[in-house]
């Protein structure tokens, strides 16, 4: 097991302030302190080489819960282990083995080409110089960062220097990937190119990823596994296609006809849209044969396709609180 | 050790590239440094008009522990002042994460990681200060006088890295003050003057509860064959408690820190 979390929980101590002068003088003299529980109970194991995807609406726990498995914060109690390590004893062969990306926070040095970030790092992580060239030799191919390295950081645009954090990154080779949020703000093209990039180095190195992302392509392009959290709590962990299948019971069917009869589709399913021919009914997943093969007796039917919700509706009905998926 | 100083050259190395970038004004900081020590011998001189001696020094004397000071600010602008900012805006912004997850010393990489190197121009112009008081003087220090100003300027940095530190942690809590180092200078500017300067309380204080005693005029005493084992002794034994203090200090506030959200 790479990754093993139990029972974890953490707590925050935060300040209420009140708006205002009068709140602003009150906080002052008096300090309402309020506990905040941002992770409550959590367990799962990751094995090594897995990708898995932690979704969860923002202010959920995710980052806080990655934080806690990178070592950066303390557990209020519970249990982690990454690869055999107690991260929060922050001892330098966990450093060694482990990486941490923030899409939201650069390590890169502003002012000077990425290549200069690299060699600090290969220094710090002590890298043998053979080792080094070969990683990044790799690196700059699968990234295809060639003409990167020696323009100064601040004149790269955001998804060039993404790609360029995910190298310094990887340039230790780490056992673990920790990915915050690693295509926010991106265009589709780089997240693309990005996730690519991730799934495939997954694959070559074996490399344990957990990444957090509100992209659904992020998740489905790249993990077979979900953990979902809300609150703090987690509320799913299993198979997307699983996932899919509980909390959304139907299937979309979409018919192209010749022209749209003027009937009621009740008894077929739930009309979703009917426009130029086409019609969308929101079919249950038990009659889908039944309803499409009729279909196609009684009617001109020139094409048909049956597909599942889109996965940010699934996603977005797991978010609801009274969802019970696990 | 060995590994630290590697650390350490690469620093410095990204650190020149990141000056060169902008093609910095040497000339400029140059004429700066030049004109900063000229207005300092400027200032002794102008005390030696109306005296011949300071706090016990001779003219020649101030001029050397001038040197020393000059010396020690020009390291303190080259490693230390240029992270104290960065610190708060790591804190402030979160990178500092990113510090923790490197399997080096977070203390030993918040205070040296950006350097300035063009205040090393400081650092000689001090030596050279330095020098020439020795000549003004017609001393020429024995082996044992250089042995004791080694070892008590080593104190002297390990005492001013320690106070420096523990200045810059409490940037973990007050993270609104731009310019904590505007404290520290209030204070390292009175080792500026012999401590025999200084009387009653002020002089109390800078011998004992913030060494500034120890920091220029101990060396400078050294340098000119006034050393004392003892003094000596006690300055190595006082950084060593300073350095432990804010080595736990700066354990403590990693803790608070690892323990809060950011």
């Amino acid at each position: 097991m790479s990754i093993q979390v139990e029972h974890l929980y953490k707590q925050f101590r935060v300040h209420v302030r009140q708006a205002g002068w009068t709140g602003a003088v009150r906080s002052l003299f008096k300090r309402e302190i309020r506990t905040v529980e941002a992770v409550r109970d959590i367990s799962f194991t990751i094995p090594s080489g897995e990708i898995v995807a932690f979704l969860g609406p923002n202010g959920a726990g995710k980052t806080t819960t990655i934080k806690m498995l990178a070592g950066l914060l303390y557990p209020s109690s519970g249990s982690i282990q990454v690869a055999g390590y107690v991260p929060f004893e922050q001892k330098a062969e966990f450093k060694k083995i482990m990486s941490l990306v923030m899409g939201q926070k650069s390590q890169l040095i502003w002012d000077i080409p990425p290549m200069e970030t690299f060699l600090v790092n290969k220094a710090i992580y002590e890298i043998e110089d053979r080792a080094f060239r070969q990683t990044l030799d790799e690196l700059v191919e699968l990234l295809e960062l060639e003409e990167l390295l020696t323009k100064p950081t601040r004149s790269l645009s955001l998804g060039q220097r993404m790609k360029c954090e995910l190298a310094a990154a990887l340039l230790h080779r780490p056992k673990v990937l920790f990915l915050d949020e690693p295509t926010i703000g991106l265009d589709v093209h780089t997240q693309e190119k990005v996730r690519r990039f991730i799934g495939q180095y997954n694959r070559e190195h074996r490399t344990t990823v957990l990444l957090t992302s509100h992209y659904m392509g992020d998740v489905t392009a790249l993990c077979d596994r979900v953990l979902i959290i809300n609150h703090g709590k987690l509320l799913y962990d299993g198979e997307l296609d699983m996932l899919t299948e509980k909390l959304t019971p139907y299937k979309l069917l979409e018919v192209q006809l010749s022209s749209i009869p003027d009937i009621s589709w009740d008894a077929y399913g739930e009309l979703v849209d009917a426009k130029e021919g086409k019609v969308t009914l929101r079919v249950p997943r038990e009659r889908i044969h039944e309803v499409s093969s009729r279909f196609l007796q009684l009617f001109d039917v020139r094409d048909l396709n049956i597909e599942d919700p889109p996965m940010e509706e699934v996603i977005t009905l797991a978010f609801q609180e009274d969802a019970h998926v696990s | 050790m060995k590994r630290h100083w590697r650390i350490f050259c690469e620093f410095f190395r990204t650190c020149l590239v990141e000056e060169l970038e902008y093609r910095s004004e040497f000339l400029g900081n140059f004429l700066s440094s030049l004109f900063g020590i000229g207005m300092a011998i400027l200032t002794i001189q102008v005390f030696f008009y109306q005296t011949d001696n300071l706090g016990g020094w001779k003219y020649a004397d101030v001029l050397l522990l001038l040197g020393i000071f000059n010396t020690l600010q020009g390291l303190i602008d080259f490693a230390l002042r240029p992270n104290m900012s960065r610190l708060l805006q790591h804190i402030r912004m979160g990178t500092f994460d990113y510090v923790l997850t490197k399997p080096v010393d977070s203390m030993f990489y918040v205070s040296f990681r950006h350097l300035v190197f063009w205040r090393l121009i400081d650092v000689l112009l001090g030596i050279g200060l330095i020098i020439y008081a020795l000549i003004q003087k017609h001393y020429m220090p024995t082996i044992m006088d250089a042995v004791m100003f080694f070892i008590s300027i080593g104190s002297s940095l390990v005492l001013i890295y320690a106070l420096w530190m523990m200045l810059m942690t409490t940037s973990f809590w007050v993270i609104r003050i731009d310019d904590l180092s505007f404290v520290f200078n209030s204070f390292f500017e009175t080792t500026r003057f012999p401590i025999g300067m200084y009387r009653g309380w002020l002089r109390i204080v800078l011998t004992y509860i913030l060494p500034a005693a120890f920091i220029t005029s101990t060396p400078a005493l050294s340098l000119l064959g006034k050393w004392n084992g003892m003094t000596t002794i006690l300055s190595v034994v006082l950084a060593g408690l300073f350095l432990w203090i804010s080595r736990r200090f700066w354990r403590y506030a990693l803790r608070s820190y690892t323990s809060a959200s950011s």
